[in-house]
């Protein structure tokens, strides 16, 4: 076996905020050591799997679980019969109605793969096969199967999904060039490569969760409702996240059926959903559909935009995929109309995946914008150019920072766009038609309290502690550097603690929010634990530092010292050995002065606290261009994705290898998004039949090509308090479009729904 | 899975002896059975392992053609050098299909044993109709999402469509199947769903496959297997095509073509009406691409798969060119 | 009552002996019988490559491997390519250097995957390293850093070869 030397995690300075420090965790996930919520250790573990429902709509009339029950292995059954006694819990504002019945195992079906039994057995296998022995009968009633359902209907016009500003449709009527398209976009599936699942632990009116979790304190307090026992009686334990995308955010129906078994039978409980599963037990992207009207001069001068979108929901939740999010922010326009609706149908809730609202939207926009392009006679990035926004017309605010142009300008230089022959179908490598697209992105800044706890040890260990996770955004290392910088230390002094509902609150991570608001509370609290160890340092009569007349000191390469290096300098555990301090220990969180302890509660378990980009005086988001050029087999119909530059405004970037590889990732979701990706449901019975990894389709190693990113952001000291803006979201959001473009201009063939397979195209 | 009892064979006498027993079944790579024993599709009572048995995984190729044991698995098949020289279209059948890992595990004799991929088969829990798993149910496949369903061979029982690769190049170059001393055509092993979809191949109960072998020829020598999918790798065709081509000594006119289909089918299909269509005739764009069309005479179209239709002549027309273009023939 | 049998497997160079049912596949004995948790379960039916590791030096699938079936062979999991000191493996610490994961779920498999493609002689070309690392799937979309991780751990076992020789 061939071992090379242990390599030192990059430079010192990569340790600081914006180096490019390796991952923090790293070696734990290349060795198989990092634990994921399933491979906890826990003795005694009993195995239950769910039954679902094989109808899209009706009512379980009877559940024929005899067999089951005595099948080898069997603990328990439960079915709609039993009472679990759960009430529903707060919804992600923390509104929470009174006294209303959750059933996670219901009687009323509402889409075809709803659980509706459960087993629990000694092993795994066991409750498999139990529950192929459960017959129910039910009473099915009319389903809507899905958006292209004849019956589904026109839906619900979402109120606060109306936007009116200027005359659209008389601006659209006077303008000497008008376009229109109806794009749409699947129901797509987060397929995070660990699947759901959790292990359940009750010791007396103590819960301990082990659960994949992008928020651990909002899924405890779902867990503290749902049983009616105070939030400290649950611990949600989440250290590492095999990929979430949206999906991990909310505590589940299996997780209640999971805890309500572990608690009836008095031992822990794991349950696994299977891949299928996976599938069906919780919402991806909601399908959806919107037509755009664009008014605009005969030189390209954008007059008027009117969209009209909808997207399906559930038939008991409305959950709208915003298809109007970044329409009317992208570009200058001073008439504006857009309505989204959501339409009911037979499907479990749909929910938040990579770049929700903006990311169908910017399907919409774009390709309508490069339609409208083409219409004139007029290079697509000079379109864009010429109505870049100078400000945000939709709330009339000034942007904090908007570096788009730099982004569709750097992006095209190093892409090469003024050697694009505009004519589609004039760029041609045998059969293989060339064609090249833009798509640009956007994504709000969201910001949310947080709270972190630093202590500083007397080996001179620092220690950063928060609820916060990390499922591969880099947390971990970005926390790590965030102290280091602070305290002058090499990354590898410090430790990081995170996933863990008893830690201090953080943000979700979700909506790119949680960077930005956690490295303020860890900047925060590090920084007054350095002010203390100041204090302690000058004025401590045991202190080296005491006399030496200085009224600050600086911690850098490991040493405190007095500025301008006179006198003595000590090492952290030199310093803590003369104070005499085992540790030092700050909690510091970003709410204002004098919270309450219930705000405190409500800022870390709901959204109630959640800033959106426009609340204050500017209106701040990051913003791309995609830059993508495919091959069409003229024959076949097969797109592959040959190049992709993307430029990217995202303010500081606190870590720019990871925040690289989170964009890459995001493009990737969106190359499989544009050509792969489709939740195919059977209308007959609203069942979503490809779901597996075999028949729905993410994008293989193969189907990558080299992705050159770009940062043109600068930092956005509004946009949080160490300047930098999201990141995870906003990497999607644009790229389908751009290959979409990039497909017109190699074939001359306008797809406007997704996914572009082969079909449409031979 | 169902619980099941494990008998590790220790030899080919063993195996069938076993075999025979009601509820075997033979364990060679395990790709095909423990998928669908998880999808409660299979529900062995026995587990006949025959992994342990080396007699079976031979590779010999001489001037006659090549036998490849039942065990030999598709990686080393894919990967053995006389295999790539004699017979390309069957060494990159292997090449393309599955993943690395896959290819390391599954054996010929069970890829060809391969069952289909339709998502109603594959689901009985929620879909209780299928006449390949439960004859007289009826075919839910019919009506639903049928954009992987078969175009040719189906009947009003069926449209799964055979999934594999390795069977295709087989089929194009007179491949036989060894089952102990008996040998079947490839053609004939597999059967048309018809009435009978549960009933996919000649084996019979207690039946061993124990080689694989193909006659060499001049078009084996000369092939390529051509695989169309919406993703680059690790997925079942779209259409494939396996074409094997030898001229004249003109070195334009068709002496012997051989050309199969796959991913189209409900088992690996040979285009016979397109080969005769071209023997004897110099190639060029036009011809080539109208014999190309006569692989779907009888073609079905169920909708959602209605692309193939399109799409299958087109991959034969292009892996006639690339080996036409190879050997100078094209005009 | 379900029947269990009686396996002696030789994992990481060292012999495990267990009771399992003969149902349970590799990858639930790795993971629910002897905490090797290393390799992972992302689709358990042989469409991710999560669950990937070494069975007789080739790279398998876990999650379509009896138990049963790999006794007498040697496996070897992610937990057993470092080395007796703790030094990574070439190819793991390419991955660290790389940034070749995010989540991490599919990294063991990715890295099993990858000492294979290499000893095989399967990662010639970034070209070659794409197609023969397909079977291994990442959501969080890793793929160049693994072509990059893949690309340099490959040249340096070349380089380390002839040196040898």
């Amino acid at each position: 076996m061939t071992i090379m030397p242990p390599r030192k995690h990059g430079d010192a300075s990569d340790g600081v905020v914006g180096g490019r420090q390796t991952r923090f965790e790293g070696s734990l996930k290349v060795t198989g050591a990092a634990t994921y919520a399933l491979e906890y250790p826990v003795e005694n573990v009993a195995h239950a799997v769910l039954v679902q429902s094989t109808i899209p709509a009706g009512r379980v009339l009877n559940v024929n679980a005899e067999t089951a029950r005595a099948a080898p292995g069997v603990l328990l059954v439960l079915t709609p019969e039993d009472d679990l006694g759960f009430t529903v819990a707060s919804d992600w504002g923390g509104n929470r109605p009174e006294n209303q019945p959750y059933y996670p195992l219901p009687r009323h079906v509402q889409f075809n793969g709803q659980p509706i039994v459960a087993i629990v057995a000694e092993n795994r296998e066991q409750a498999f096969e139990a529950a192929k022995l459960v017959s129910i009968t039910y009473e099915e009633a009319p389903h809507v199967a899905s958006l292209d359902d004849p019956n589904a209907g026109e839906g619900k016009l979402m109120g606060n999904l109306v936007f009116n500003w200027g005359d659209a449709e008389a601006a659209l009527a006077a303008a000497p060039v008008q376009i229109e398209g109806t794009y749409s976009t699947p129901r797509e599936y987060h397929v995070a490569m660990e699947p759901h699942g959790l292990t359940v632990k009750w010791d007396g009116d103590q819960i301990t969760v082990w659960e994949p979790s992008q928020w651990s304190h909002g899924m405890a307090r779902t867990y503290s409702e749902w049983f009616d026992i105070p939030y400290e009686n649950v611990r949600l334990i989440s250290p590492f996240i095999g990929g979430g995308f949206g999906s991990k955010g909310a505590a589940l129906a299996h997780g209640a059926v999971a805890a309500f078994a572990a608690r009836k039978l008095g031992r822990p409980v794991k349950l696994a959903l299977t891949r299928p599963q996976n599938f069906t037990n919780y919402g991806g992207r909601a399908a959806t559909r919107q037509t755009i009207r664009l008014g605009a001069t005969e030189d390209g001068i954008l007059q008027a935009i009117v969209h009209r979108g909808a997207s399906e929901t559930s038939t008991y939740a409305d959950w709208p995929e915003q298809t109007g999010a970044a329409t009317p922010i992208l570009y200058k326009v001073e008439n504006f109309s857009s309505e989204h609706r959501v339409v009911p149908v037979n499907t479990v809730t749909p929910g938040a995946l990579r770049g929700p609202g903006k990311n169908p939207s910017s399907f919409g926009i774009e390709s309508a914008m490069e339609e409208l392009a083409y219409k004139l006679g007029m290079d697509p990035l000079e379109l864009r150019l010429k109505n870049y926004a100078d400000h945000d017309y939709q709330s009339g605010k000034p942007w904090s920072t908007r570096r788009l142009r730099e982004a569709l300008t750097e992006g095209a230089e190093a892409f090469g766009w003024s050697r694009r022959s505009h004519a589609p179908r004039s760029m041609r490598d045998g059969r293989t038609l060339i064609g090249w697209g833009i798509g640009c992105g956007t994504f709000p800044v969201l910001q949310a309290p947080s709270e972190a706890l630093i202590r500083v040890l007397a080996n001179g260990r620092v220690e950063v502690v928060s609820g916060a996770i990390d499922m591969g955004q880099g947390t971990y290392t970005v926390l790590a550097q965030t102290a280091a910088e602070v305290f002058g230390i090499p990354v590898d002094q410090v430790e990081v603690h995170l996933g863990d509902s008893r830690l201090p609150g953080s943000a979700i991570a979700g909506g790119s929010m949680l960077a930005g608001s956690i490295l303020g509370a860890v900047h925060k609290a590090a920084t007054a634990a350095r002010d203390e160890l100041i204090g302690l340092a000058l004025n401590d009569e045991n202190s080296p530092l005491r006399d030496t007349g200085a009224n600050t000191l600086t911690f850098s390469e490991g040493r405190i010292a007095v500025p301008r290096g006179e006198g003595p300098s000590l090492s952290l555990p030199e310093l803590m050995a003369a104070l005499g301090r085992d540790e030092i220990e700050t909690r510091r969180n970003t709410l204002p002065d004098g919270a309450s302890a219930q705000e405190h509660h409500q800022a870390w378990t709901t959204m109630a606290k959640v800033q959106g980009p426009t609340m204050g005086e500017y209106s701040m988001h990051s913003w791309c261009a995609h830059f993508a050029e495919v091959r069409v087999d003229e024959d076949f119909g097969t797109v592959r994705v040959s190049r992709i530059v993307s430029a990217f405004d995202c303010g500081r970037l606190y870590n720019p290898r990871m925040v690289e590889s989170q964009w890459r990732g995001g493009i990737i979701m969106g190359i499989g998004q544009a050509l792969l990706e489709e939740g195919l449901v059977d209308m007959r019975n609203g069942r979503t039949v490809n779901n597996n990894m075999g028949d729905y389709l993410v994008p293989t190693n193969a189907d990558v090509p080299d992705i050159q990113v770009i940062s043109v952001g600068v930092p956005d000291y509004g946009a949080s308090a160490l300047g930098g803006k999201g990141v995870g979201e906003v990497g999607i959001v644009g790229v389908a479009p751009a290959i979409a473009n990039a497909v017109f201009h190699a074939t001359g063939k306008r797809v406007r729904d997704l996914p572009i397979t082969l079909e449409k195209l031979i | 899975m169902r619980d099941f009892s494990y008998l590790r064979a220790t030899s080919a006498d063993d195996a069938q002896k076993a075999a025979l027993q009601a509820g075997a079944v033979l364990l060679a790579g395990g790709t095909t059975l423990l998928d669908l024993a998880k999808c409660g599709v299979t529900e062995p009572e026995t587990v006949v392992d025959i992994t342990h048995l080396s007699s079976l995984d031979g590779i010999a190729v001489d001037e006659g053609g090549a036998t490849i044991g039942a065990l030999a698995r598709m990686s080393e098949v894919a990967d053995h050098r006389e295999i790539k020289a004699a017979f390309p279209a069957v060494s990159e059948s292997l090449s393309l299909a599955a993943s690395a890992q896959l290819r390391n595990m599954a054996t010929m004799g069970g890829n060809l044993l391969q069952r289909t991929r339709c998502s109603y088969f594959r689901e009985p829990g929620v879909f209780a109709a299928c006449n390949k798993r439960n004859p007289g149910s009826g075919c839910s496949a019919i009506g639903g999402v049928t954009r992987n369903h078969a175009i040719l061979g189906t009947s009003d029982a069926c449209i799964a469509t055979y999934p594999g690769d390795l069977a295709v190049a087989l089929v194009a170059f007179d491949a036989t199947v060894e089952i102990g001393s008996r040998r079947v055509p490839v053609d004939d092993f597999f059967l048309l769903p018809g009435n009978t979809p549960d009933r996919e191949t000649v084996l019979e109960k207690g039946d061993i496959i124990t080689a694989i072998s193909i006659p060499a020829s001049a078009a084996a020598r000369n092939s390529t297997y051509l695989k169309v999918r919406d993703r680059q790798s690790y997925e079942f065709a779209a259409a494939s095509a396996a074409v094997g081509l030898e001229f004249e000594a003109d070195g334009r006119t068709v002496r012997d073509i051989r050309v199969a289909l796959g991913g189209v089918a409900t088992k690996p299909w040979r285009a016979r009406a397109v080969e005769q269509a071209l023997v004897g005739k110099a190639l060029d764009a036009e011809t080539v691409e109208k014999a190309s069309s006569l692989a779907m005479e009888g073609a079905v179209s169920q909708g959602g798969n209605h692309y193939k239709i399109e799409l299958a002549p087109r991959v034969i027309t292009r892996a006639i060119e690339q080996l036409g273009l190879k050997v100078g023939g094209l005009a | 009552m379900t029947r269990t049998i009686h396996l002696s497997l030789d994992i990481n160079g060292r012999r495990h002996e267990l009771d399992v049912e003969p149902r349970v596949t590799l990858l639930d004995a790795l993971r629910e019988h002897l905490a090797l948790t290393g390799t992972k379960k992302g689709c358990d039916q042989g469409q991710c490559g999560a669950c990937t590791c070494h069975v007789d030096g080739k790279r398998v699938l876990s999650c379509l491997t009896l138990a049963a079936q790999v006794e007498g062979r040697e496996i070897t999991t992610i937990e057993g390519i470092t080395g007796e000191n703790g030094d990574l493996h070439p190819v793991q610490a390419a991955f660290i250097e790389h940034d070749a994961f995010q989540c991490g779920y599919c990294t063991p498999g990715q890295i099993m995957s990858a000492v294979a493609c290499i000893r095989e002689g399967h990662a010639g070309s970034d070209e070659e390293i794409r197609e023969y690392m397909s079977g291994n799937l990442c959501r969080c979309g890793a793929y160049n850093s693994i072509v990059a991780a893949v690309r340099e751990a490959a040249q340096a076992t070349v380089k380390e070869k002839m040196e040898v020789a």
